[in-house]
């Protein structure tokens, strides 16, 4: 297994040689955009069902309310790049909290249904609050201002690559902040949680407190791609609020547990859909199959599956003779 | 009078609700596996009585059929697929289990397109009764009675015959029915295939009220995990009082505050999850 | 690394990067003109794309050369997310110079895609329900085929109520959007000025499956009238439930926007007949242009045409002609070429307003027909009255 404890070594270097080339043979730096966008989602998503075992259904109310409050505090307030994106990871984190600190109350499958009854009721409000959200429309003219700190004027995210530099920028400090999180004291007692919660209590862990601290990180990084989709987009539409199953799904089948697979989870479920979508309109029986699969028979999803095949391959050649 | 008439047709949709919810708990009491394909598989109940009408030109046919083919359906799929994840956490359970309704969903536009589909009421049974200013369709009132049927038939068959004290003991203790020499395996299946088939009679029985389309499964999804949250995973009766609670609840609210109404139901269902975890009529 | 770590890195770039490697070579660019059809081939909208692709394929077929080429289609599956769309439309406007855009049935797909091929000066052109494209949201890339929410109540609930004058009593029951609400407020501005008592509403959700409740409201009114504003899934669900409730015995229904022939189809005579009818477009309207459509698409696809199909393939003709008559394929002075623009359309003679880029031309009022009536399978309603009414264009801002 690569190290998480190595921050600069194991899977990161993978993943900044993947940042590079992404949008070189992506037929475009928005579709790379994107891909980016949905693994932030993934990953975040992975602290929780990966590191953590709570399987939500509710990670659509950060992104939605990340696209939202980072879009009304720019059209409302004039907030500028950096104060929409930390709009957005503020209010992603006392959200997620929230919600985090009501669904945790229940295990199993009541915690899973506490995650999709809030997502109903933010989707509902969403709706409801149409004078700020646009309703059905979708939020409108959402901008992109220019990367700017203290006034002065760092980098213009007009263009498609200027902006996908930014997201991967952002994408790579995520990815190597999780990796510490996940390292770090907090993590191995997560991952301690997930395994035997009744353990960890015994042990005289406050679990609760960990689980919400976990909502607490994923709502953050979710809201924030949220935040980044509505600026690629110019736009915020409700839509976002009901993206929970499909974060769900591509964060399984890259792979739980393991923050690389997010990466490859998020690509292929964006590429392979735009791949089917002209071909074949009923790809999503490729995902469901793919789901089913890899429950079945390959815990670790896609990642996981590379690594045992590497490790085949390597034991192979590692015999003598 | 029309808080009235909302009362009577509340209760009304509280049966068809129950129906939709019963195969859930039932699943869920026995094997403790949680189904999230449940909404899918109604929607191929309603797709199947659409077809089998078309073939035969008889509601009745389909009525038996459709169901009996949705519940073999079920039991193959046990056999070779769910049998395997039983063990699992729910979490593989809904991963597993929404990767089926995904393809069922996608198959059914595949096989019949994706426009919707509408099912004549079966003769016999159209028109109305009126009550007062109100009417009330006849295929309703035969909806209800025939739920009243099931639900006794259900009660009867899980309360006093030998596959419901095996199902109902299984539900406690699944080693314990292995050791009276009962074949567990078979036990499982049968339920499953019994849950499901009730997904799949709801789903033709509510055909002639709702028309047929792809995408009706999550709705119906959703609605029937309202029902048996709020009533109590698991929970017979439950299911039953959880029904005619959410109908009741949706129908008054489309006279008092029709916009809300999915707000109620699922606020309900948190609230309950809060503060009675294990649903108004479940037992811990 | 250690070499197991190499390997697996090694494994997951490639597998990572040989399938778009594989994408990028099939979307080269194009020489002659392409149009993009944006539509909703997959997802919740499916039923509505599969017909809209099949317009604008024959648009693109029968049209000859423009432009010295004959012209392509490329399509761009919208997943039925707003989300999705914008982001392909971005990509094909980035790497393929795509400016010529068609499509979107959902309104906030198509308000978002508008505002993206405007920031590109294109052209795009839609048979989207939103009145917004051409009010509020206006701007210079952005068509808009449909009749807006005033024309579909003024062309359906005045001739209903002229034939019917006894028909005083309205009830209305609406699906709370903003389309539920627009259709809303020009209905009740109708019934002010005609005289009509609007005797109660009732507001649904989008996501509402079960109109009993509100069936039972509108049956405790009692009215003459029931106009339900619902369309797609809303209106068939909300039409079905009124008819197993005896209220098409009762009282005269009226929906004020259908989505015609498909939908009929999918809901049959049993359930239509009787029922008044809003429609864009219907089959059996005998213009020169409709009955050389019907013809074509009879041929090419075996159907008759409805409403997404014959939408489609007409956006898809006028900006092709609009390029044709401008020369060039600059957006810009594409758009200055359709404005004003006049033309046999599936509708009879068509026209696109200047002032807001709205196509003028008409609406139908059909009636469900008893199933002994049909000629023919698609033979499902009879036209009543057709008529062209539209509020004056908003200022451009």
């Amino acid at each position: 297994m690569l190290k998480d404890s190595e921050l600069l070594g194991g899977t990161t270097p993978v993943v900044a040689i993947a940042l590079v080339l992404l949008p070189v043979v992506l037929p475009s730096a928005a579709l790379a955009t994107e891909i980016l966008i949905f693994a932030l989602a993934a990953l975040a998503c992975n602290l929780l069902l990966g590191y953590g075992g709570l399987l939500s259904f509710g990670q659509g109310i950060f992104f939605g309310a990340g696209a939202y409050l980072a879009s009304l505090a720019m059209i409302h307030a004039g907030a500028g790049f950096l104060t929409a994106l930390a709009t957005a990871a503020l209010s992603g984190t006392l959200i997620a909290a929230v919600v985090g600190a009501l669904a945790i109350r229940r295990t199993g499958i009541y915690f899973v249904m506490m995650t999709l009854a809030f997502n109903q009721t933010a989707y509902f409000i969403a709706y409801t609050l149409d004078e700020w959200t646009g309703g059905e429309n979708g939020l409108l003219d959402v901008p992109r201002p220019p990367l700017a700190l203290f006034g002065a004027t760092l980098a213009d995210l007009g263009s498609p690559m200027s902006y996908y530099v930014f997201v991967a920028v952002v994408f790579l400090l995520i990815f190597v902040a999780t990796k510490r999180v996940i390292a770090s004291p907090f993590g191995s007692t997560l991952i301690a949680i997930r395994d035997n919660e009744a353990r960890a209590d015994a042990v005289g862990y406050n679990t609760k407190h960990f689980k919400i601290v976990a909502f607490a990180v994923s709502g953050a990084i979710t809201a924030l791609a949220g935040a980044l989709y509505a600026m690629l987009l110019n736009f915020a539409p409700l839509e976002n609020i009901q993206m929970s199953e499909n974060i769900v799904i591509l964060t399984v089948i890259g792979g739980t547990g393991s923050l690389l697979g997010s990466l490859l989870g998020a690509g292929s479920w964006v590429i392979i859909s735009d791949m089917f979508a002209e071909v074949w309109p009923r790809w999503l029986i490729v995902m469901g199959g793919a789901l089913i699969l890899v429950v079945l028979f390959l815990r670790g999803g896609i990642w996981g599956g590379i690594e045992s095949l590497a490790e085949r391959i390597s034991s192979k050649k590692g015999k003598p003779g | 009078m029309l808080y009235a008439f909302q009362v009577l047709n509340g209760l009304g949709l509280g049966m068809i609700y129950f129906l939709i919810s019963v195969g859930l708990t039932i699943i869920f009491g026995l094997l403790n596996f949680v189904n999230f394909a449940h909404g899918a598989f109604f929607m191929i109940g309603g797709y199947l009585c659409y077809s089998l009408v078309g073939w035969t030109g008889s509601f009745w046919l389909s009525l038996l059929f459709g169901p009996l083919f949705v519940a073999f359906a079920a039991w193959l799929a046990e056999k070779i697929l769910f049998h395997r994840i039983y063990h699992l956490p729910h979490t593989f359970h809904i991963l597993v289990t929404v990767g089926i309704a995904l393809i069922l969903q996608e198959t059914t536009i595949m096989i019949w397109g994706p426009v919707g589909k509408n099912i004549s009421v079966p003769e016999g049974l159209q028109g109305v009764v009126t009550l007062w200013a109100f009417a009330y369709p006849v295929y309703r009132l035969f909806l209800i009675s025939f739920t009243i049927i099931i639900a006794l038939a259900l009660w009867y068959l899980l309360e006093r015959t030998r596959f419901g004290a095996l199902v109902r003991a299984g539900s406690e203790s699944a080693e314990m029915i292995s050791l009276l020499g009962t074949n567990i395996h078979r036990l499982f299946a049968a339920t499953f295939a019994l849950g499901v088939g009730l997904a799949g009679l709801a789903g033709t029985l509510s055909a002639p009220v709702r028309g047929v389309n792809p995408f009706m499964g999550v709705e119906v999804l959703g609605i029937a995990f309202v029902v048996v949250v709020i009533g109590g995973m698991g929970s017979f009766t439950g299911a039953l009082l959880g029904g005619l609670l959410v109908g009741l609840v949706q129908s008054l609210m489309s006279t008092i505050w029709p916009e809300g109404a999915s707000l109620m139901i699922y606020g309900a269902m948190a609230a309950v999850i809060l503060l009675r975890p294990y649903g108004l009529f479940g037992r811990a | 690394m250690k070499r197991r770590e190499f390997l697996a890195t090694g494994l997951a770039a490639t597998s990572f990067l040989l399938a778009p490697a594989l994408l990028r070579g099939a979307l080269a660019a194009e020489r002659p003109v392409t149009f993009y059809g944006v539509k909703s081939m997959s997802g919740a909208f499916a039923s509505y794309g599969e017909f809209a692709d099949k317009g604008s394929r024959l648009a693109i077929e029968e049209y000859g050369a423009l432009l010295g080429a004959k012209p392509k289609y490329a399509i761009i599956d919208t997943e039925s997310n707003p989300a999705r769309a914008v982001r392909k439309v971005q990509e094909a406007i980035q790497q393929q110079g795509a400016r010529f855009f068609g499509g979107c049935t959902l309104s906030s797909t198509a308000l978002a895609v508008g505002k993206e091929v405007n920031k590109a000066e294109g052209i795009f052109m839609t048979p989207a329900g939103a009145d917004e494209i051409t009010t509020t949201e206006f701007n210079l890339s952005t068509f808009r085929w449909t009749v807006p929410t005033y024309g579909a109540i003024h062309q359906t609930v005045r001739p209903l109520f002229e034939s019917n004058p006894k028909a005083k009593r309205w009830y209305t029951i609406t699906p709370q959007y903003v389309f539920g609400e627009a259709l809303l407020t020009a209905a009740k501005n109708l019934f002010a000025q005609l005289g009509i008592e609007h005797v109660g509403n009732s507001y649904h959700s989008q996501q509402e499956q079960e109109y009993s409740g509100y069936l039972t409201n509108a049956m405790a009114a009692n009215p003459d009238v029931l106009l339900i504003l619902g369309f797609g899934g809303n209106g068939a669900s909300c039409l079905r439930q009124a008819a197993n409730f005896g209220l098409k015995k009762k009282m005269t229904i009226l929906l004020a926007w259908t989505q015609g022939l498909d939908w009929f189809q999918s809901l049959g005579p049993e359930l239509l007949e009787d029922v008044y009818l809003g429609a864009q477009y219907w089959h059996q309207v005998q213009t020169p242009l409709n009955i050389e459509l019907v013809k074509r698409v009879k041929k090419v696809y075996g159907i008759n045409p409805n409403y997404p199909l014959a939408g489609d393939y007409v956006i898809t003709r006028i900006v092709l002609d609009g390029i044709a008559k401008a020369g060039t394929t600059d957006g810009r002075a594409v758009g200055k070429a359709m404005e004003g623009m006049t033309y046999e359309g599936p509708t009879g003679t068509e026209t696109v307003r200047a002032e807001d880029h709205q196509v003028i031309k008409d609406y139908y009022l059909l009636r469900g027909k008893a199933k002994s009536a049909m000629k023919d399978a698609d033979d499902l309603a009879v036209l009543i009255s057709s008529g062209k009414s539209f509020p004056e264009p908003a200022k451009r801002s």
